[in-house]
Parts: C-alpha cells; structure tokens; sequence
C-alpha cells in the first residue's frame, strides 16, 4: 500500500511508523506556501486552518502517488472530529475515486472499526513483530523529542547563528536511518554529543528568558505555520519549551486514563481553575500549562491558536484574567491564511522586549492587547 | 423575614440571548415559583452589541458578543445573573465549545460578574427539559432551598416549557411562541399562524441567530411582509429531526446543530416547502459543517438554498435586497411550474 499521512512536526515518525508496518510510504512534503494554496482552494471557507492544510498535504501527497491516507479522527465537541469525512468527501468530489482514507477514532467509541482499522495498517506483519517495532518506535519519538528539548535550550545562547538548527537538521537525517533499537540508542548517543560539543555562551541566570508556547495541537507541532516561532525565539535569546511533545502526547493520550502520568492529570487540574469542565480541542490544557509554566519560573507565554478556533477562543477570553493574576505576559496569536510574517515578528520582538524589561525590573506590565488585524469585510453574503 | 419575601426582593437577570429564546418559559416559571424577580434584558440594542463587542475577544462570534453585553446590561439592574453551562442535553452529543466554557467566558471578559453568576451545569444524558435536581441543586445551595422546593419549581417549570413546546409544534415560531407564553394568551395565538402566502420557506438556525433583531435582522418579519410563509427548526419535534439523520454515518458533535440539520431534511422532503434560507452568524464553527451539509442537501433535492450569513457590520439594505431576490425567484419558479400543469 502506498500510504501517507497529515504532516505535523515530527513527521519523520509517523514515516518510521509505516515503515515498521512495511508499507510503502510517500512521505508527504513539509507544508508550504503551495500546500496552504492548495487547502484553501479545496476547503470549506469556515474551516480552521489545520483543516485546510492538511487537505493541501494530502493532494500533495495523492500528486506522488499515495493510495491510502492515515489520520485520527477524535470524539468532539470540536470540528476536529469531522476533519477526516470533510477531506474524504471532498477528495471523492474532486474525482479521487481510487484514494482510501482510515480513519482512527478514538478506540473506545467504536472497538470494531478500530480493530478493523488496525487490521489494514497492520499489512500482515506477525503481531509479536508489531509490537517489538512498536515499542522500538515509542523509544524513537521519546529520543527525539529528548533532543528536541535540548536544541531550544542551546539555540538561544549558541556563538556561531544557525549552528544548533543546523545540526538539528542532521539530527533528524540519522534518526530518519535508524532501524533496530540498538541503533537508535547508538545515534541517540552520537547526536546527544553533537549538541553539547556546540559552543555557547556563559549566560547569566539572571538574564535567561523561558517561554513556554501553548495552543492548539496543529499550530504548536508544525513549525510551517506558526513561522518556526522556536526558532525566532532562540534567535532573540529565548529559551523555548512546547507544551505538547508527540512522546507526552502518547503518553497521554493513548495509553488508558489510570495509566497516564500524574503529570498530565495534573495540569488538566490547574487548567480547571479557570475552565471548569473539558470543552474540547485543548483548551483545558493551554490553560493548565500557562499556570504550569508559570510555576516552573517561566518568563513569558506565546500562546498560538487558529483564527476563530472555537475551543482556543475560551482560552483567549480568559487570557487578560489569567495573566493578571498568575503573573506572567502572555502573546496570543491568531494564525490563519492571511497571518503575514511580518507583523508576527514584529509582535515577538516586542514582546520579548517586554519580558527583558520585565526580568530586569523595569516594568511591571504584564499584558499585551491583541492587534485586531483582520479588515471588516463585506459581511453579508448569500450564495 | 421570611425567606420568601427575602427572595422576592433579589432580582435575577436571565440575559435575552442564546438559548434564552429557547428555555425562558423553563427559567422564567422556575424561579419565579421560588419567589426571586425575574429580569429579561430585553431584546438586543445597538448598546448592548457595543459593550459586549468591546468586552469580548475580537474574533469571537457575534452571539457571545451579544450575549456578553446582556450580562453587563443584567449586571446593572439585578443582583444576580444567569448563565447556564450548557454541555450536552443528549449523549453522546454535545455543546459548540463555547457553551460548554460560557461561564469561564463570562468570568474572563466581565470584571463585575465576579460572585454575581448563577452558572448551573446542564449535563444531561437525554433530557431536553433540562429538569433534573443535578442541574439546580446550585440554586438550593446558593440561596439555601430544600431539594423538595427546587423538585416542585422544576415540576410547575417543565409542565409549563411542554406546553410551550406544543405551541411550537403546533406552528408558532419560537418568538411567537415565547410572545403567547408572555402574554398568555397561550394556544390562542395557534389560530393566528399565517398560511395564506404564496410561497413558503423554512428559516433554518439557531434561534439566537433567527430571532436576535441585530443578527438576522427580523429576516422572518420582513419575509411575512413579502407574504411568505414561515417554517422553522423549532417546530419539528426533536425525534422527527433525529430521524432524517439515520442516514448519516456519523452525527455532528452538537446537538442543535443535529436539528436544524435533521428540520432541514425534513423539509427538504416537504412538498409545500418551496426554498431554504439557512441562517448564520459570523464566525460560527459549528455552522460551517451543517452550512455545507444543507447546501449538499438542497442541491441533491432540487430545492433553492441560500444562506444569510449576518453580524454587526451588516447594512440592512443590502439584506433586503438579497430576501426580495431570493423570493422573487421562488415566485417565479413555482408559477413556471403552475403554468406547465395547466398546459398540459
Ligand atoms: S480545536 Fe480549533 S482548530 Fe481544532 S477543530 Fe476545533 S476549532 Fe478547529
Ligand atoms: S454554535 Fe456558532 S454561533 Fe453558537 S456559540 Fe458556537 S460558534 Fe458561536
């Protein structure tokens, strides 16, 4: 089977994943200019963004020939759960007969069809191999996610610009080779050392600045629409940290609810501080992690969500609350088709002046109004 | 004094916005028989869309606009005001976002609010009433009633909201219906309903939407004086909607979403139906699949299908025009059809 995927972040393990499964794998390109033209022409105008990107990555995707398209699907209350019949009707009404999507819902909402579904991916390979390839792969993505973490703690204090990303790039090039176990824990220690051996500044305690970033999943993940916001962070000097890793992300969401780390559970119970129950998408989450990052001494939060995301939208609500009375700046930014890079930039480095100025006493101001940047449009429209 | 008379001096603001055009039968005699004052805020004005579009987030929808300035508004006049967390009245469906996080909303947008809110959760498995004691026991603990008073305002409120709905089923539109419920004049204004008109369409979406004067601006009022019949939402019981959803492989995630979905169907296989005017805010999420969904719909059956998507910048002339059009064709369509029986 020619199979594809959505690309986001870390794509290379979900390459890996159906590698181990022994399918043929296209792997989609990084989205693009091309892949947002792409989505917005073939989306519902109301769509959110990850919508329409990722239909843009999946006629990219077809454009090389894939055959069969794998996503999760999701259980609501956000249009994240229609994502997946929304693209296949839409590819059916495009004439992409021949193009099979799987969805996985969430197992627990229907057992039969996950099984089924798991059968197809499966391709025939043996289970015990399956799951020695399984447990390979979730020591993969926890590697990678390790060294993640590493390259935005050096990148903001690296002396030669644009080594620590450099080097990341190879990082993911070896990780992309790997194929047993013993390999991946040999090149994990190869990469760990290229890291440390980047030359960096001494940086005093005192003048570190942490943000963490918060936000809707696909907006975190995929550095192609948020404008490598980490990597315009470290370039200023800022330590970054996500709130979501894909490592934790399995972790908490697909191993059962007794099993998922405390931590996890804990911060759905700071979130719950100022929104009392889940709402949907991450909203809870963003919310728990602000607070979280907070009381890790963070300095600042970017907090990043699709235009007029409905769960995302409760969280921006709550924002100029939130950080009067934890204490800590936070930037919210709407991305969607016609975000331009510029004015994102612009807002960044104001707000990382803000946090400068703060760290060294010299402000006490904590919030930063959005700028209303979209232009009234002709509002009524029959069609 | 007694308590009863404690209570009759606290007045409640139930803002006059989002599913209050639904449930305000059910709130209004609830807590009314608890002896509290009850306070609407009236229909929306140009000052209340201001000052809830100056409170919210800017790219927030127009109802939650709308619905933060009557909470400001219900600030200023009542001791308390109402704002219900609505997350699901039907497994395994549930609220847009939205209402699920309402009172949060409220909490971070609205200084004042802050201990003035009565915020019961309304988490029902399948219960359109809303008339478990889960929901209200907040009001018991809030103002110190026994559960046997709340059970009893329930009851009177939920005999009340049925035969609400019966008018509604009957025919009235919700705002009529909610008219005959103020009045009370009750099922006397049944034999009012309009059917003389030459054409009939059915108005489809949500009723914060349909019949909040600065969203759809009247969009029923000005088609009834076009000589249109009316047909809504509200009037399909929500069994029959659900119904015309069987074919679906999967239902939306939000339950009123569901029934303008499944009224549309309805009607779409509705002979005496002649066109569908869907209606939606700005900004909607949910309206975004079932806008798509009812396009598909109407195409496959034939039928004309237009969408009037409004919020506060809208010029009102250019809607006219559009409805004028929109009706003019159905004129057209259907006399060209008349004139073919009788040539045959
Ligand atoms: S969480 Fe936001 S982006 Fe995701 S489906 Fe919901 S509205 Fe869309
Ligand atoms: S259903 Fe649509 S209009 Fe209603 S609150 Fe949600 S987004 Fe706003």
């Amino acid at each position: 089977m020619k199979v594809s995927f959505p690309y986001m972040g870390s794509a290379i393990v979900y390459k890996k994943l159906f590698e181990f499964l022994e399918h043929e794998v296209i792997m989609p390109p990084k989205p693009s200019q091309r892949t947002m033209d792409l989505g917005v022409k073939y989306s519902p105008e109301f769509a959110c963004i990850p919508l329409k990107m990722v239909m843009g990555t999946y006629l990219e995707a077809i454009e090389k020939g894939a055959k069969v398209l794998v996503t999760s699907g999701g259980h609501g209350p956000c249009r994240a759960g229609f994502y997946g019949d929304t693209h296949r009707n839409i590819l059916k009404s495009l004439g992409y007969d021949d193009v099979e999507i799987i969805i996985f819902d969430a197992p627990q909402d229907n057992w039969r069809a996950f099984f089924r579904n798991v059968q197809k991916i499966r391709n025939g390979v043996p289970w015990h191999k399956v799951i020695n390839r399984m447990y390979t792969l979730y020591r993969f993505v926890q590697k990678l996610d390790e060294l993640e973490k590493m390259v935005q703690k050096i990148r903001p204090y690296e002396v030669n610009k644009g080594q620590t990303t450099q080097i990341w790039n190879q990082i993911q090039e070896k990780f992309d080779k790997i194929k047993t176990r013993k390999q991946l824990y040999k090149v994990y220690e190869e990469c760990k050392q290229m890291l440390l051996n980047i030359p960096t500044r001494e940086v005093d305690e005192k003048d570190r600045i942490k943000v963490g970033i918060v936000g809707e999943i696909y907006v975190v993940m995929e550095s192609s629409i948020n404008f490598g916001i980490e990597e315009i962070l470290g370039n200023l000097g800022v330590e970054v940290e996500r709130s979501l890793y894909l490592f934790e992300w399995i972790n908490d969401n697909l191993v059962p609810w007794i099993l998922r780390p405390k931590r996890f559970k804990e911060i759905i119970k700071k979130g719950q501080r100022y929104i009392k129950i889940l709402i949907g998408g991450h909203a809870v989450e963003t919310v728990g992690h602000i607070i979280d990052f907070k009381e890790r001494g963070f300095d600042g939060i970017v907090h990043l969500m699709p235009f007029a995301c409905l769960p995302e939208l409760v969280t921006q609500s709550l924002i100029p609350k939130i950080s009067k009375e934890v204490d800590i700046p936070i930037l919210s930014l709407p991305i969607d088709e016609q975000t331009g890079k510029a004015n994102m930039l612009t807002r960044i480095e104001a707000f990382v002046d803000l946090l400068r100025n703060r760290k060294r006493g010299k402000t006490k101001e904590v919030f930063i109004d959005n700028i209303q940047e979209h232009v009234q449009e002709e509002r009524v429209v029959m069609v | 004094m007694e308590k009863k008379e404690i209570l009759n001096s606290m007045k409640i603001a139930i803002p006059h916005s989002l599913l209050y055009y639904y449930y305000f039968p059910l709130w209004d005699t609830f807590f009314k028989e608890l002896g509290f004052e009850v306070v609407d805020t009236g229909p929306t004005t140009k000052e209340i869309l201001d000052k809830g579009a100056k409170a919210a987030v800017s790219d927030i929808c127009a109802p939650i606009k709308i619905f933060t300035g009557h909470v400001i508004e219900g600030l200023k006049v009542a001791d308390y005001v109402f704002v219900p967390r609505f997350a699901r009245i039907k497994k395994p469906e549930y609220f847009c976002p939205k209402f699920m996080g309402l009172p949060d909303i409220i909490e971070g947008t609205v200084e004042e609010s802050k201990g003035r809110v009565i915020s019961p959760i309304i988490n029902e498995k399948n219960n359109e009433n809303i008339s478990s004691l889960r929901v209200y026991e907040i009001v018991a603990e809030m103002f110190g009633f026994s559960h046997r008073e709340i059970r009893l305002a329930i009851k009177r409120a939920e005999e009340v909201f049925e035969r609400f709905k019966k008018l509604m089923y009957g025919g009235l539109s919700c705002e009529k219906a909610l008219e005959s419920y103020k009045t009370g004049r009750w099922e006397e204004d049944l034999e009012k309903i309009k059917k003389d008109g030459d054409v009939t369409i059915a108005v489809l979406g949500y009723v914060y939407d349909v019949y909040d004067s600065f969203i759809s601006m009247d969009v029923i009022k000005k088609l009834e004086a076009l000589n249109v019949n009316i047909k809504t939402f509200e009037m399909i019981p929500q069994k029959v909607a659900y119904d015309n959803l069987k074919h679906y492989r999967k239902r939306l995630f939000w339950t009123f979403s569901n029934r303008v979905l499944g009224a549309g169907l309805h009607y779409l296989k509705d002979p005496t139906v002649d066109g569908i005017i869907h209606v939606t805010a700005f900004g909607c999420g949910p309206d975004a699949i079932v806008g798509r969904f009812l396009q598909y719909e109407s195409d496959i059956a034939g039928k004309p299908f237009t969408t009037l998507r409004v919020d506060e910048h809208t010029g009102e002339g250019h809607m006219v025009t559009r409805i004028e059009a929109f009706v003019d064709m159905l004129r057209r369509k259907k006399w060209a059809k008349v004139s073919e029986v009788l040539q045959k």
